[in-house]
């Protein structure tokens, strides 16, 4: 493996695919999928071992970068970022951006090289393990995943669970996800495959603020001001040692799973972080575990979905799906053969996770004063040249108009939420679960002939369950106590 | 002088030269980049199969414009078969697609199908491999059908539903008098592979491909259901070996939207006749374990028509009735909106 990273031209497309991805995620509206699916065609032409290590230095710049625009301008480059935007930019807003930079940066490293190390390590048996979820297993999964959403974000819970509830609603146009059936498609094929991920996100996260803005009113994003270090002393990181540790293994775990991907990662990490927090009060307003524990666990997430993909050719985030069809169309073949048949493949994947972190830090800390002044570029500059990034983004995905028109659809809607002070996060959760636990719920029915008892047999369905249960009633008496 | 005269005699000529160029390729075919729909997403094994004839085509130099792939994924591949048959039929716009344009129409989620495109070549077949979890009581096929029809609609059948994996089970199935599964959504390979190793589905269909690759990971085929042996697994026995009349494999088409002219199908069938003679070609497709058939003409047409009949024997059963989630969502979200109106009108 060293041998492998003393090629200068190794590195150099380390260095390459870590900084294009950092750019790209630093910019809302491009999203690291895109990148990654864009640069696929121009790694036909190279060797198998260089175009993995350039689309995976890519995938862990695009999920780092996020952060940046997330705390500068409150805006999440990718949709891994969300949850930084929380804390980032109120400690931004307040006079000290580089601080909450520095803190992004250096947890997402920690989480980077954390995640990196079980993916070294447990690749094989952890990757066995996962395949004891069955559909039932999953569903209870997401119904925990969404009782920790009643705790996200500073409005009111009914606000939380319609935001969250009208995510949901939105996921069900389009084709059943189980049985592949159409609903309430109005007759309109574009409608057939629903409303996609992207231009949602775009529209909701990107368009929406901008038209926030336009139309006035609004609570501004404020200019953030503060010319404070990016540098975190050791002495700092002390006190978020097991927030660290605790949100890079939450990440990771939740990277394993196929079709959950790094923003959820984050807000388990968050959320728990939030519980276990004695500050808990502070998260939603610029705390400092709220950042640490965002950051790592999307970087975990990384190395959480390589371990299924190389272990077993199962992806375990959306661009792990893509790398998928990159290890095939390179005439490699995922599993564990590989491990036998191309260990330099492997090796090669694995050692960039780890290189590319520390490349990943090193440019961010390097330009963190640079990339500081983002935020100073004027909105008549920045807002057009967004807006198109967007409107290219959300037609290149597909090269569809229609997704274009969505995406200005949901914009408004999101501009509407926002003044209606209904938290966004919790909208694009609800979104991107619903289908997820659709599919699996009906699947898991049709398997048991419409029986719903094996949620409550199935050891592991029953201990997700028991456990969102607990954090619903936990969240009650907190509620309680403060009433 | 004699230079300058020359310098612009050259450029002249050349000026001559280069607007031949232009008239001639007005009226020739291909006279701008000839674009593939891949109703899949890049990656994924139709995109991975075009780009193996991109690919061969662009090294071989077999076409003047380059060949672009536009990915247009979605509901099971019907959102990109519907964009090729809108497109200009001048040509320049082609759809690859499996039996997906077959089962989509059957199942009724697109109301077109083949009858709305011009068949121009079948380029591939792969077949479809019946697997079992590697600790699986049924030591072969006929052991797992005759468990079906003792128990019906208790073994359950990890597929894809509406797609051509979930059709693959139905022929199976229709294969020997009273076989009954319980089919349930898995989705894609990989995920089938997780369920079939986790013992959440008793059996499922891998293409030879994703056999191939997921082998070694714990599960056993049962049989092939291809009507002889694939070379590359010559002791695993055909589905009608063992006693059930069933045959189904995948086959990739490549259609030009209805009205495209006969000569301009005949260039791109030529094309691809030639990047199929390609060595490149012929390793990739056999690396896929992907038989590298090459129909065209009438007998493309007698295929499609047949592959079309076949589907009308199949009744699509639904016995589980699921619950309606979109209701339920919509009315969760009513209700949510009035506690927040109430809460509201109290502030």
């Amino acid at each position: 493996m060293i041998a492998l990273f003393s090629d200068p031209l190794i590195l150099g497309l380390v260095l390459l695919g870590t900084t294009l991805g950092i750019t790209v995620g630093g910019i809302p509206g491009l999203t690291g999928t895109m990148l990654i699916a864009l640069t696929l065609p121009f790694t036909f032409s190279m060797q198998p071992v260089e175009g993995l290590v350039l689309l995976v230095a890519m995938y862990v710049g695009a999920v780092s970068g996020g952060l940046i625009s997330a705390t500068l301008l409150r805006m999440p480059g990718t949709p891994a970022a969300v949850m930084t935007t929380l804390d980032g930019y109120p400690m931004a807003n307040s006079g000290r951006p580089g601080r909450a930079l520095g803190l992004g940066m250096g947890a997402s490293l920690v989480g980077g090289i954390i995640s990196w190390f079980a993916l070294w390590q447990l690749s094989e048996p952890m990757a066995d393990w996962s395949t004891k979820l069955g559909p039932f297993e999953l569903f209870s999964l997401v119904i925990l995943a969404l009782a920790l959403l009643a705790g996200v974000g500073e409005s009111t819970r009914a606000r939380g669970l319609l935001a969250g509830s009208l995510g949901v609603l939105v996921a069900m146009p389009g084709m059943h996800p189980a049985t592949g059936e159409l609903r309430w498609t109005m007759e309109f094929t574009s409608m057939n495959e629903g409303f996609r991920l992207i231009p949602v996100l775009i529209g909701m996260f990107a368009i929406g603020k901008i038209l926030d803005d336009i139309l006035g009113k609004a609570e501004k994003v404020e200019k953030v001001t503060g010319k404070d270090s990016a540098w975190i002393p050791l002495s700092d990181w002390k006190k978020h040692f097991v927030n660290l540790i605790r949100s890079s293994g939450i990440g990771t775990l939740i990277g394993i799973l196929p079709g959950v991907g790094a923003n959820i990662g984050s807000l388990a990490a968050y959320v728990t972080a939030k519980r276990a927090s004695k500050n808990a009060d502070e998260f939603g307003k610029g705390s400092e575990e709220g950042i640490v524990a965002s950051e790592s666990a999307n970087n975990a997430t990384v190395g959480g979905a390589l371990i299924p993909l190389i272990a077993l050719g199962i992806p375990g985030s959306v661009i792990g799906a893509v790398l998928l069809g990159a290890l095939i169309v390179h005439g490699l073949q995922p599993g564990p053969l590989l491990f036998r048949q191309n260990p330099e493949a492997v090796h090669a994947i694995i050692g960039t996770v780890l290189v590319a972190n520390l490349m990943m830090f090193l440019i961010m800390l390097i330009c963190a004063r640079w990339m500081a002044k983002l935020s100073l570029i004027p909105k008549n500059i920045l807002f057009p040249a967004v807006t198109l990034c967007c409107v290219w983004g959300a037609y290149a995905l597909n090269g569809l108009w229609f997704d274009v028109i969505v995406m200005f659809v949901f914009g408004l809607l999101g501009c509407l939420m926002e003044r209606s002070k209904l938290p966004l996060a919790a909208f694009v959760i609800g979104f991107v679960l619903a289908p997820v636990a659709e599919e699996n719920l009906c699947a898991g029915l049709m398997a048991s002939g419409g029986s719903y008892i094996p949620l409550l047999t199935r050891p592991i369905s029953l201990c997700l369950l028991v456990l969102a249960g607990c954090l619903l009633l936990w969240k009650k008496k907190e509620s309680a106590n403060k009433a | 002088m004699v230079r300058f005269l020359r310098a612009i005699l050259i450029f002249q000529l050349a000026g001559i030269v280069f607007s031949n160029l232009c008239l001639s390729s007005e009226d020739t075919f291909p006279s701008k980049p000839i674009t593939v729909i891949v109703p899949f997403a890049a990656g994924g094994g139709s995109d991975v199969f075009v780009r193996i004839f991109q690919d061969s085509i662009r090294r071989n130099k077999l076409c003047p414009q380059p060949i672009v792939v536009k990915n247009i994924s979605g509901a099971g591949g019907t959102i990109g078969s519907r964009t090729a048959r809108e497109a200009e039929p001048d040509g320049h716009t082609i759809l690859c697609l499996h039996d997906g344009i077959y089962t989509a129409q059957h199942y009724g989620n697109a109301d077109w199908g083949p009858a709305d495109f011009e068949p121009i070549a079948a380029t591939g077949q792969s077949g479809v491999v019946i697997a079992v979890s590697e600790n699986s009581p049924f030591p072969s096929l006929t052991e797992l059908i005759d468990e079906s029809i003792l128990r019906p609609y208790q073994l359950v059948f990890g597929t894809n539903l509406g797609a051509p994996n979930h059709y693959s089970a139905m022929f199976l199935q229709k294969g020997k008098e009273g076989s009954k599964f319980r089919f349930t959504q898995t989705g894609g390979g990989a995920k089938r592979l997780a369920q079939l190793k986790g013992g959440h589905v008793d059996v499922t269909g891998f293409s030879i491909s994703e056999y191939e690759q997921f082998k070694a990971a714990g599960i056993r085929a049962l049989a092939v259901m291809s009507e002889e042996r694939e070379p590359a697994y010559p002791n695993l026995p055909t589905a009608k070996e063992q006693g059930v009349n069933a045959e189904h494999g995948l086959m990739q088409f490549w259609w030009a939207p209805r009205g495209t002219p006969p000569d301009r199908i005949a260039y791109l069938e030529n094309l691809l006749r030639r990047a199929m003679n390609t060595e490149t070609i012929r390793e990739r497709l056999d690396f896929l374990h992907i038989n590298p058939l090459f129909i065209v003409g009438d007998e493309l047409k007698k295929t499609v028509e047949q592959r079309s009949a076949n589907l009308n024997g199949i009744i699509i059963e639904k016995p589980t009735s699921l619950p309606p989630l979109h209701w339920l969502v919509l009315g969760m979200t009513i209700i949510c909106g009035a506690f927040v109106l109430m809460e509201r009108k109290k502030a």
